[in-house]
């Protein structure tokens, strides 16, 4: 019923990255994670279009391209643009909540500090996005 | 007798008889010749009486002859067209003709013509037949009959009242130059050859003080009156002296200045008057200056101060005309441009300074000028040494007489530093502005970055629980809570850090705040136990503001009334009181009080009283910083375990 997503991961710091695939185990979902350290990774990855993901979870604060300046990119290719874009940061700077809806995001998810609460956060994340309906180029 | 006694006696009368024919024959002679004479002599007389007659019959003056009842008997042409009368026709009287007011000079006259049998000059007013009345000269004189016996009188009459009316003109013109001389401003002495006083007049006595009437001065000696006084003046002997010179010269002196010791100024003239060749006297006029003198020396102490003004201000001062030609500038104003005045005059000022579209500032000031209008305006301007200058410039029309307006008067204020610092300011702003965002930023990205080891260390903690469930004893595990709460703790300072530096910085709109609502809103949002009831007193006013602060600042403190009270039943009192410009609010509560020592230091970041899991110490600081922005204060009212008063204004 649910749908098997597969989910870029673009964040810079390996405990996050630990955290989500941890979370995913602990709950035990079939979601497929494809990690990317930064944008320009992420972009790499990309480039393989007949395996793009269905969701991507974007950190904002990264070193290089960071996060607002990979979203636009996203939303200037005709078809990347088309994927869910959620934002997944400690920022809960007004200016920035604002240029991401302004640019285009799918979600904008502030991380907690207790592991509990983040984790039941991403369940919930991702239970609505396995049973959205999604695009496939 | 002898014989030669009679011869001698006979000789002797012989002689006698002799003599006497001889007498007799001159006599003959002599009366022959005094007939001839007398009969020449009634010739003569009839041919001169017929003459005579003839004249007065011709004359051009009226002849008049009456009897002595005063009934005209004869008129020549003259008389009866000087008196319309036709006496062969009609009987007329010499009474009918007389004046009525001359008449009893007509009957002395008369008198005098019985008693002298003339008389002459005879002057008055005669009535004609048409009642017109005129002036007559009239000389008469008796007609007597061969007995010298009067029987008539003639006259001849002459028509003056032509001469009499121009007469009366002259005495009415004399009359109108006496009484000028007499009311003249000026005092006048008309003296003659020999320095006596001829004429002169009222002023003249007022002006020395003479108690007499002008007529009484007549004849009084000119030199022994000045001498008299010269008491009168602040330098008698020159005073006198100098008349001296004058009288010597005989010449015309105008204008000379008299002190007196009353301190009046006299101007004395001096003018020699000569018809022809003959010196007719000398005119001394006196005229009371003081108050022209006096005028005129405030005038010039005025213009003096009001060009020592223009002169030593500290603002350039320039006139131009209507062609904006430069006609005056100012010392302050060479300073300014650092032209000298001959260097600039005649110059268009508005081409020799405006620079960077002042040009057209001026000239739309200039229209102004025309319509007589003042005004202020700044413009960009460059000195003689081609630095910029900001001047800020006070301009008004100047007129003429006509009032007409001719150019204008502006006033340069050398506004460059004031400018400069004004640009500076701006500069400074924008950079302040720009550091402000950055600072913004800066607070965002530390906080993520200090916030995320936070994150990663609580999932580590949780995954060493979840991981090692079983093998950790409970001091373990409630050592693995403590680092826990932690956290928690730390990562609420930075929330509250980034808080407090997020209040000034964002220049959120500011709207119309429902007070009431928002507080409304807020009680039933926020967690308030049981026990403690919160009440509002009188309903909150409406303010401009922004809404999320406003609702911080109540959340704020009526969090912390929550939080600190200690009592059974709890209560918090909202109100709120109308001053002018704000509204003063008012939390109430009957919590644990603070003490007076520490009211200042609450409102300091970082200085929480009370060590407590949920207080960061920064709460109060960021409603002290909100109310701030909005031009309020907050002060507090506070009894250790009684409770406190937060009080704060808003500005409406």
């Amino acid at each position: 019923m649910l749908k098997k997503l597969k989910i870029l991961l673009i964040e810079d710091d390996m405990i996050e990255i630990m955290k989500l695939n941890r979370t995913i185990s602990t709950l035990k979902l079939d979601h497929k994670i494809i990690e990317a350290n930064n944008g320009e990774e992420a972009l790499e990855i990309l480039e393989q279009k007949d395996n793009l993901p269905d969701v991507i979870l974007l950190d904002l604060n990264m070193p290089k391209i960071n996060g607002i300046e990979f979203l636009s990119i996203l939303k200037k290719d005709d078809v990347l643009k088309y994927i869910p874009t959620i934002i997944l940061t400690t920022s809960n700077n007004q200016k920035d909540l604002l240029e991401c809806y302004k640019i285009g995001v799918a979600g904008y998810v502030l991380k907690p500090l207790k592991y509990e609460d983040y984790v039941s956060k991403i369940e919930k994340l991702l239970a609505y996005w396995s049973i959205n309906e999604l695009i496939v180029v | 007798m002898s014989q030669e006694q009679v011869e001698i006696l006979q000789r002797a009368l012989k002689r006698e008889k002799a003599a006497r024919k001889a007498a007799e024959k001159i006599l003959e002679e002599k009366s022959r010749e005094l007939y001839f004479t007398s009969q020449r002599l009634e010739q003569l007389l009839e041919e001169k009486s017929s003459q005579l007659q003839g004249v007065f019959e011709n004359i051009v003056d009226a002849y008049v002859v009456m009897d002595l009842q005063g009934n005209i008997i004869k008129f020549n042409e003259a008389a009866t067209k000087l008196f319309g009368y036709d006496i062969s026709r009609e009987e007329i009287n010499v009474v009918n003709l007389i004046y009525k007011e001359d008449y009893p000079y007509a009957i002395s006259s008369f008198m005098e013509l019985q008693n002298k049998a003339y008389f002459k000059n005879y002057e008055a007013r005669v009535y004609t037949k048409s009642k017109e009345v005129k002036w007559v000269h009239i000389n008469a004189s008796l007609i007597f009959d061969k007995e010298k016996k009067p029987v008539a009188a003639q006259g001849i009459v002459r028509d003056i009242t032509d001469q009499k009316a121009s007469e009366e003109k002259l005495i009415a013109s004399e009359n109108r130059l006496a009484s000028l001389v007499v009311n003249l401003d000026s005092g006048i002495v008309l003296e003659d050859e020999n320095r006596s006083i001829v004429l002169t007049n009222n002023k003249f006595c007022d002006l020395f003080n003479i108690e007499a009437k002008p007529s009484d001065l007549i004849g009084m000696d000119c030199q022994a009156a000045s001498e008299q006084n010269k008491v009168l003046f602040k330098n008698p002997d020159s005073f006198l002296q100098r008349m001296r010179v004058i009288d010597e010269n005989k010449k015309t002196v105008l204008g000379d200045e008299l002190e007196m010791l009353d301190g009046k100024i006299l101007e004395r003239n001096y003018i020699p008057i000569i018809t022809g060749d003959t010196s007719k006297g000398y005119l001394w006029t006196f005229k009371d200056v003081t108050l022209n003198r006096t005028y005129r020396k405030s005038l010039e102490a005025q213009k003096q101060k009001y060009y020592s003004i223009i002169a030593n201000m500290n603002l350039g001062l320039v006139e131009v005309n209507n062609n904006e030609e430069i006609l005056m500038v100012n010392q302050s104003f060479e300073k300014i441009s650092g032209f000298k005045q001959e260097e600039v005059l005649g110059k268009n000022a508005r081409e020799l300074f405006a620079i960077d579209g002042s040009s057209d500032v001026i000239l739309k000031e200039n229209v102004k000028r025309l319509k007589g209008e003042s005004s202020s305006y700044e413009i960009k301007a460059r000195n003689k040494a081609g630095e910029i200058l900001y001047l800020l410039i006070s301009g008004a029309p100047n007129y003429n007489i006509d009032g007409e307006v001719i150019g204008s008067i502006g006033i340069h204020l050398d506004i460059t530093a004031i400018k400069n610092l004004e640009f500076q300011k701006e500069k400074l702003l924008s950079k302040l502005e720009k550091s402000n965002d950055e600072l913004q930023e800066y607070a965002h990205i530390v906080s993520h970055d200090l916030k995320s080891p936070l994150r990663s260390i609580h999932a580590l903690v949780s995954w060493l629980k979840e991981d090692n469930q079983g093998k950790l004893d409970d001091i373990s595990i409630q050592n693995i809570g403590l680092i826990e709460t932690t956290l928690e703790k730390m990562e609420q300072l930075i929330t509250d850090v980034l808080n407090y530096s997020s209040v000034g910085a964002e220049t959120s709109l500011k709207t119309e705040v429902d007070l009431n609502s928002l507080v409304n809103e807020l009680v039933s949002i926020l967690y308030i136990p049981d026990h403690i009831e919160i009440k509002s007193l009188n309903t909150l006013p409406n303010i401009i503001g922004d809404r999320t602060k406003l609702q911080q600042v109540f959340q704020n403190l009526i969090s912390n009334s929550v939080k600190f009270i200690d009592k059974e039943h709890g209560s918090i009192i909202i109100d709120v009181e109308d001053l002018k410009s704000h509204y003063k609010f008012s939390i109430k509560d009957n919590g644990i009080g603070i003490e007076k020592k520490y009211h200042d230091k609450i409102f300091k970041i970082f200085h929480s009283l009370k060590k407590s899991k949920d207080s960061s110490g920064i709460g109060l600081s960021i409603v002290k910083k909100i109310i701030n922005l909005h031009e309020g204060e907050i002060w507090l009212d506070s009894e250790p375990n009684v409770g406190s008063t937060f009080y704060f204004t808003l500005k409406k």
